[in-house]
């Protein structure tokens, strides 16, 4: 319960990973779009002072359009990210990982009108204590989750040693074990991979410097490497 | 095979695949030929189903948990993709309106009636409570407001105004759409309530639509009452009784899912509430722009503003009873 991952199975058969965000990312996210939309607004009714009684019908609909259109079509249109969404690296997703939908969008941005009651998102506050992957009671209906926009994750370098043939047999979790610890080293300090390293005495047959220096090479022959 | 020989095979694959990314989000028109010329047209699904297999692979394998990470950042980019919903085509706008809404309604057949009944009992049982015990309008509204109300149907002032205060047909307009779908949107969703929101809303309309004409009616203000609201009465309020009933099906799916699961009814009754709350935004919008530039027209004769009120009552009773018979099974509409 802990967790907030969900995973998705698509059509092509991977799996998605997704990670549910909390209350409080969300309500920053809905604080930043508060601010635009009543910049706007205010900037409107700046506009409009001077038009008189036939602006006022104008500020209306906009009104109207930013108060129930506002997220719906943000939502929609770019890829499930109001502003504040974008700023706050959210997205709202089906329940399946796919982009969420119109009516999706739809049912979940008008039960805000739930969400609200009794006061100041309360409704939506518990639901989305009470729920694992922190959905208000617009997202149970309308089957959608907010979700963490992935960082684009880049492939670290790994140190070039030369391949080191293992003397005994691995087995694939292991390998798997020493290829990542190769490839986080850029991110420790000499002193934490000489601490890792020291912990596989037999397998390097060496301590400190040396023994993170066997590591690698090993690490570089599991990938392949000459 | 190893992961080196693995990603020398397939390093320029990804690559493509990711300017492919970046392009598409691009708006340009030098972004369009780059995607254009990494991945023609139509073999993206392709390229994302390749994709998919080799982070299967790399999965399978056991590859070490960057590999495994980038590709599945590049899968789930492309998964953004290949599933986003397809804009809205006016052939399945004018399907859903002509034949889709109208059979939805239907279907929910039970709830609405219910919501009709709550609605328009309501608002009949308080026009007539008020032509027999008229005082009971001051326990309903103050002072204030019932001066505004008479001032806005006075027969002896409605020679320059009709239905309203003050303010263009614009003003209206935008008051009417602001107001009226902001009420029909608040109907459909405090349903969630277990229903007893939907409920509220519609006899709370009911009672004050209802009490509003009664009084007027009864101090004999009837006649430009009554023909203000003629024209625009049937859509708004059908929309209002339309969005009860979305409401009460989803206050349903809460209460008694029958044999779903809690979660999987409510999803259901949110996207039959979402087709219905489309028709309902259409039908108000509809309504509101009849009551800012029709119903306040005071060149309009009372009987024909009555004949085209009873009209749009027949039409649109007509259309929802019998839109969408002749089509056979419910492949209409996305």
């Amino acid at each position: 319960m802990i967790d907030t991952l969900r995973v998705a199975e698509t059509p092509e058969g991977i799996f998605l990973q997704m990670r549910a965000a909390g209350a409080l990312p969300r309500a920053c996210a809905w604080a930043l779009d508060f601010l635009i939309r009543a910049a706007a607004l205010f900037t409107l009714a700046g506009m409009l002072a001077a038009l008189g009684a036939s602006g006022s019908g104008v500020y209306l609909l906009a009104l109207f359009t930013v108060i129930w259109l506002y997220p719906i079509l943000f939502e929609v249109l770019l890829e499930g990210q109001t502003p504040g969404k974008k700023i706050m690296r959210l997205r709202v997703v089906n329940a399946n990982g796919t982009p969420v939908t119109w009516l999706a969008s739809i049912v979940r941005n008008l039960m805000r009108t739930v969400d609200m009651l009794p006061i100041a998102y309360g409704f939506g506050l518990v639901a989305s204590l009470a729920d694992p992957y922190g959905r208000r009671l617009g997202d149970l209906v309308a089957g959608t989750l907010v979700v963490y926009v992935d960082v684009p994750v880049r492939v670290g370098e790994l140190p070039s040693v030369p391949a080191l043939a293992s003397s005994i047999s691995l087995p694939a979790t292991e390998r798997a074990a020493i290829i990542e610890f190769a490839e986080r080293s850029a991110r420790l300090t000499p002193e934490r991979q000489a601490e890792l390293a020291d912990l596989l005495p037999m397998l390097t047959g060496a301590r400190q410097s040396v023994a993170v220096r066997r590591l690698h090479g090993l690490a570089a022959s599991f990938l392949g490497r000459a | 095979m190893k992961q080196e020989a693995f990603q020398a095979q397939h390093e320029q694959d990804w690559l493509n695949f990711e300017r492919w990314l970046d392009a598409h989000a691009g708006r340009r028109e030098r972004d369009r030929k780059t995607a254009e010329g990494l991945i023609p047209a139509g073999q993206f699904p392709l390229a994302l189903r390749r994709l998919c297999q080799q982070l299967a692979l790399a999965e399978r394998r056991e590859y070490s948990v960057r590999l495994r990470d980038r590709l599945r950042a590049l899968a789930q980019r492309g998964h953004q993709v290949l599933y986003k919903p397809a804009p809205p085509r006016l052939q399945h706008m004018l399907a859903f309106f002509s034949s889709q809404f109208p059979r939805l309604v239907r279907a929910q057949w039970r709830v609405m009636a219910v919501s009709a009944a709550l609605f328009f009992l309501s608002l009949i049982a308080a026009v007539v409570m008020l032509q027999l015990r008229p005082e009971l309008i001051h326990s309903l509204f103050d002072p204030q407001q019932l001066a505004n109300f008479e001032s806005m149907y006075d027969p002896a002032r409605t020679r320059d105004r009709i239905g309203r205060s003050e303010g263009a047909d614009l003003t209206m307009f935008g008051y009417y759409i602001f107001n009226n779908i902001s009420i029909g949107f608040r109907t459909f969703a405090s349903g969630l309530l277990a229903g007893i929101g939907s409920i509220f809303v519609l006899l709370l309309n009911g009672t004050i639509i209802g009490a509003v004409a009664g009084h007027l009616t009864s101090i004999g203000y009837g006649e430009p009452f009554w023909s203000f609201v003629a024209g625009h009465s049937a859509p708004e309020l059908l929309a209002i009784v339309i969005s009860g009933g979305a409401g009460l099906q989803v206050g349903m799916a809460l209460v008694a899912p029958g044999r779903r699961s809690r979660a999987r009814a409510l999803v259901e009754a949110g996207v039959i509430g979402a087709k219905l709350v489309l028709g309902i935004f259409a039908m108000l919008v509809f309504a509101a722009f009849i009551e800012a530039y029709w119903s306040s027209k005071l060149w309009v004769p009372p009987s024909v503003k009555y004949g085209v009120g009873g009209l749009l009552w027949v039409l649109i009773l007509a259309w929802l009873w019998r839109g969408g018979r002749d089509i056979r099974s419910g492949d209409t509409g996305p």
